[in-house]
Order: C-alpha cells, then sequence, then structure tokens
C-alpha cells in the first residue's frame, strides 16, 4: 500500500503511541481488503460504545487510546450508549450508568462529540462523494444511499482509529468501481409503510450485493426504515434508490437482474399482531426518530388527554433533551418513556415483554435476538393510534 | 521431524510456541473468555499457544475481546488461519498477535492432528512456519 511520508511518520510512532496504533489498524486491515492507498476523510462515526456490549475489554482498550494521547483529527460523532442520559426511563435499565459514563468522558476527552445518537446525518448530513467512516450500519447505508457519499461498515474499533488518523482504506464502498447495481428489485406497488419494515429485512435476507429499487421513491423517514432494517438481516452497505440517491454516485452494470417482491413474501418477517393477555411494549425510534418524527408524535398526541395505558417507548439523539426540552415533559406527563442518547439495541431492559410493536424492522430483529421478544411491525401512524385507542 | 508450511503473512512477528487446533470458525465475542484466556465449549486455554483455526465470526466486539486476551496476560503467540476479515485483523493488531494466513490449510489440519506435542516456529519476514513434533 503507497503510504505518504507524513503517514509513515504516524506508523513510526512520531505522533505517540494512541495514532500509530490507529494507523496500523486501518493499514492492515486495508491491505488485506486491497487497498492501494489510504484517503482522508471529513467525519467519523465511531459505533461499537455502549458499555453492554463492549464490556470491560472496550472500555479497556478505549481508555489506553486516552492515555496514549489519542486525540479524534476529524469532525467525530459518538452512537448510543446503553443508559437513558436522563435517567428517567423505567424501561431502559441505568444498571451500568457508571461504566456507560466512563467510556462516554473518554471519548468526549478525545474530542468527540456528545452527540450519542445513530442518525449522525442530523448532526452534519454528508454531500456527494464526501468520504466518510462511520460504524453504525444503518447511518452507513443511509450516508451511500440517500446521501451520495461514501463509507463502508466499519466496525468499532476501525472508525476510532478513523477518527484519530484521519484517514480511511480505499477499498469496498470509497472505490467508484465497487458502487455498481446489479440488481433490481421490483416492488408491488401496494407495499405501503406498514410493511417497510419487513420489507428492509426481506430485502437484508434474500438480496445480496448493490440493488436498485424504481417506481417507489422513498422519503427520508421511509428510507430510514426499510434501509436500517436491511443493513441489520443482510450486510448491505448502499441500496440504490432511484430519484433519491444522487446520481454519479454509483453506476448501474450493464447486466441487470430484476427480483421481484410483493406483499405475501413480507407476511413472515411481519410477525403478528398482539393477542388478549399478552405484555406489550410499543417502540419507535429505531433508528433515533428525526426531529420531524417526533414532532409528529407530539403534535399527534399533545391533543389527547385520554391514552391508553400501554408502556410506549421512544428513543431520541442526546441534543433533543435541550431542542425539545417543552415537548418531552408533555409527552412524560402523558405517560410516554422517553429515552435519550440509547435505544434497547445495544441496552438491558428493566421490564419483560412478551410482544413488542414497532415501526423498525431492524428493532423487531434484534429484539428477537437479543431479548428473545417477538416483534410485530406496523406503521409509526398506526403505533401512534393504538396508543391513543 | 521438521516441515515447513507456506503462509501469507498478514501481521508480520516472530512466534515459538506449543500448537492448538481448533478447526472451525471461532466468535471471539461469545466464545473466548479473556479473563481466564480459554475458547469455549472446549474450555481450551489459548494464552501463549499458536492457535490454528478457520478464521472468526460474529460481532465486530470481537476485536476487543482479542485485546482483552492480551490485557489479561492470556496473549496467543500467534494465529494461523485459513481465512483472515477484518474484525479478527483489528484483533491482532490491538493485542500484537501475529497472523498468517495458511496456503495448505487442510495439509496443515492434517499434519497438526497426526502429531502429539507439537510446535510452531516463525521468524519475522519468512513466508512460512515450521513444525516439528516434541
Amino acid at each position: 500500500m503507497y503510504l505518504t511520508r507524513e503517514q509513515e511518520k504516524i506508523l513510526n510512532g512520531e505522533y505517540g503511541w494512541a495514532v500509530a496504533k490507529a494507523l496500523e489498524l486501518i493499514v492492515k486491515v486495508g491491505e488485506y481488503l486491497g487497498a492501494d492507498k489510504l484517503v482522508p476523510i471529513i467525519h467519523a462515526h465511531v459505533s461499537g460504545i455502549s458499555y453492554k456490549n463492549i464490556g470491560e475489554p472496550g472500555l479497556l482498550f478505549i481508555k489506553e487510546l486516552f492515555r496514549g494521547g489519542g486525540i479524534a483529527r476529524v469532525y467525530t460523532t459518538i452512537n448510543p450508549g446503553c443508559v437513558d442520559l436522563m435517567g428517567s426511563s423505567r424501561i431502559i435499565s441505568n444498571e451500568l450508568l457508571g461504566k456507560q459514563i466512563l467510556v462516554n468522558e473518554y471519548l468526549e476527552k478525545m474530542n468527540m462529540k456528545p452527540t450519542y445518537t445513530c442518525i449522525p446525518y442530523l448532526h452534519r448530513p454528508p454531500a456527494p462523494l464526501e468520504r466518510l467512516a462511520w460504524g453504525e450500519s444503518n447511518a452507513v447505508i443511509i450516508a451511500n444511499s440517500f446521501y451520495g457519499a461514501m463509507t463502508n461498515r466499519e466496525g468499532g474499533p476501525i472508525a476510532l482509529a478513523a477518527a484519530l488518523t484521519g484517514y480511511i482504506y480505499h477499498a469496498g464502498l470509497q472505490v467508484m468501481d465497487n458502487r455498481v447495481v446489479e440488481k433490481e428489485i421490483v416492488l408491488d406497488q401496494s407495499i405501503g409503510e406498514e410493511l417497510y419494515g419487513a420489507l428492509g429485512l426481506w430485502i437484508g435476507e434474500n438480496i445480496t450485493g448493490i440493488p436498485l429499487i424504481r417506481k417507489h421513491r422513498l422519503s427520508l423517514y421511509d428510507a430510514k426504515i426499510v434501509l436500517a432494517a436491511s443493513a441489520a438481516s443482510g450486510s448491505h452497505g448502499l441500496i440504490v434508490l432511484e430519484g433519491v440517491t444522487p446520481q454519479n454516485t454509483y453506476r448501474i452494470s450493464d447486466k441487470v437482474e430484476k427480483i421481484s417482491v410483493d406483499v405475501k413474501d413480507l407476511k413472515e418477517y411481519r410477525g403478528t399482531p398482539p393477542s388478549v393477555g399478552e405484555e406489550v411494549l410499543f417502540y419507535i425510534g429505531c433508528p433515533h426518530l428525526h426531529p420531524s418524527e417526533f414532532m409528529f408524535i407530539h403534535k399527534y398526541l399533545e391533543k389527547h388527554e385520554h391514552m391508553n395505558k400501554y408502556d410506549f417507548l421512544l428513543t431520541i439523539p442526546r441534543i433533543y433533551a435541550e431542542i425539545f426540552s417543552r415537548e418531552i415533559e408533555v409527552l412524560r406527563r402523558k405517560g410516554v418513556d422517553i429515552a435519550i442518547g440509547t435505544c434497547p439495541v445495544v441496552s438491558v431492559l428493566s421490564k419483560k415483554y412478551d410482544k413488542v410493536v414497532t415501526n423498525s424492522g431492524k428493532a423487531a430483529f434484534y429484539f428477537k435476538k437479543i431479548h428473545g421478544i417477538e416483534p410485530y411491525i406496523t406503521s409509526l401512524k398506526k403505533i401512534v393510534e393504538m396508543i391513543i385507542g | 521431524m521438521k516441515h515447513g508450511l507456506g503462509i501469507k503473512i498478514i501481521i508480520d512477528g516472530d512466534c515459538e510456541a506449543p500448537l492448538v487446533l481448533l478447526d472451525r470458525y471461532i466468535s471471539f465475542f461469545g466464545e473466548v473468555d479473556p479473563v481466564k484466556g480459554i475458547v469455549k465449549p472446549e474450555n481450551i486455554h489459548i494464552g501463549g499457544k499458536a492457535l490454528v483455526f478457520k478464521g472468526s465470526r460474529g460481532s465486530t466486539v470481537g476485536s476487543y475481546i482479542i485485546y482483552a486476551l492480551k490485557h489479561y496476560g492470556h496473549r496467543p503467540a500467534c494465529f494461523i488461519v485459513k481465512e483472515a476479515e477484518p474484525i479478527l485483523i483489528s484483533g491482532c493488531v490491538l493485542a500484537d498477535i501475529p497472523l498468517f494466513i495458511a496456503r495448505d490449510y487442510d495439509y496443515l489440519v492434517q499434519l497438526v492432528s497426526s502429531i502429539r506435542n507439537g510446535v510452531v516456529r516463525h521468524v519475522r519476514g519468512e513466508e512460512y512456519v515450521e513444525i516439528k513434533e516434541l
């Protein structure tokens, strides 16, 4: 791999242990993946920081990087941790608060932004063809597919290393020749909002390579749900959305295989509605709620005096604690459980449930896998209506 | 008797250690206890050993588990695998563990299975490992 003189100096430890180790990590993985060089990035997004997931080993390494002089050299945002940062959620447990705060403190001391969200594009929407190094698969696929930026699905340590060095290897989706569509998913036009989570799960499990979706123009809110699910059940990093994905950020192969999907294919991914007597959690916020989605829910619930006594959980980025403090208060008084800077995918639950009703295919996938809770997928609007009754 | 076996170096380093064979993929997150330095469910201790296995799978937290093996004093002497991937490579960089891809993994497995107490030796820069029976 070609390295500049500056990169050689970093590798040789002239700027300290942490950045040398970080660059070695990127070089070794890059060499293995066939990268010819390193490229500078504009924005790193560090995932793999939930103490519940990384445990003592992850905390130890992050601490060692900090002590070794590590500092973010590019704009760096942080994924959700495992605790509600306002400490008021009754559904997400705060038992690991002390350890998570330690992780957060080391990251923040290394100049990373305390965003604690899985939608980093909220803080800095990327421009087409900008190079990023993002962990968190849902953010990666939105960056590539919606914004036309360039990032691979980086694991936690690599995204951290990219933050400290400002570089990533030139391979995978960083290379235009690898951003080539070879399949087209032909959607049954009757697939609507209620099935988007299930559709994403179907794509993840049934389609490999880079697919294209035509004639089904998705908004950011819908794309968020479809893409997050496909990146959870599969290994997708880019799904081209006709009329949405910026042109010149991908190519279409001469041979495109067409694959159709209709409503009946999605049935098994959707799950079944809750039955009487089941302990049910209603959950929205995977990926974290966009401001418009949050305001929609607020507006809808604000005018209703009486709500059903369901457990209703919303998960939102940390910054909303400042900008939507009044709205959060209004919803809390109505009994909505709001957890900030975290989500059920990376945390411990305080309560047991038989079923989760969610609009998110990604949440459905992980609720079953991590918490052993059966999901039912429907639309955001339908969930809000169920809550109002 | 000594056997020379071709390797592709992913992370170079000297290594001289007893061989341990686990002819399968390992998910470091979930299957390796870094505090005890063992692989489950076999409960095989891998600290100071040259571990031969197919490769890694599972969560990216696996990199941190490999790092933790070093932290808790159970750093393996080297890994010889059939195939590598970013989680394994990252972990080996963090923990300074030499990582090699066997050019003929199946032959390596056959050889390691046929000897009782095997030892592997590798000198930095050489494109092969030596295997001998104690």
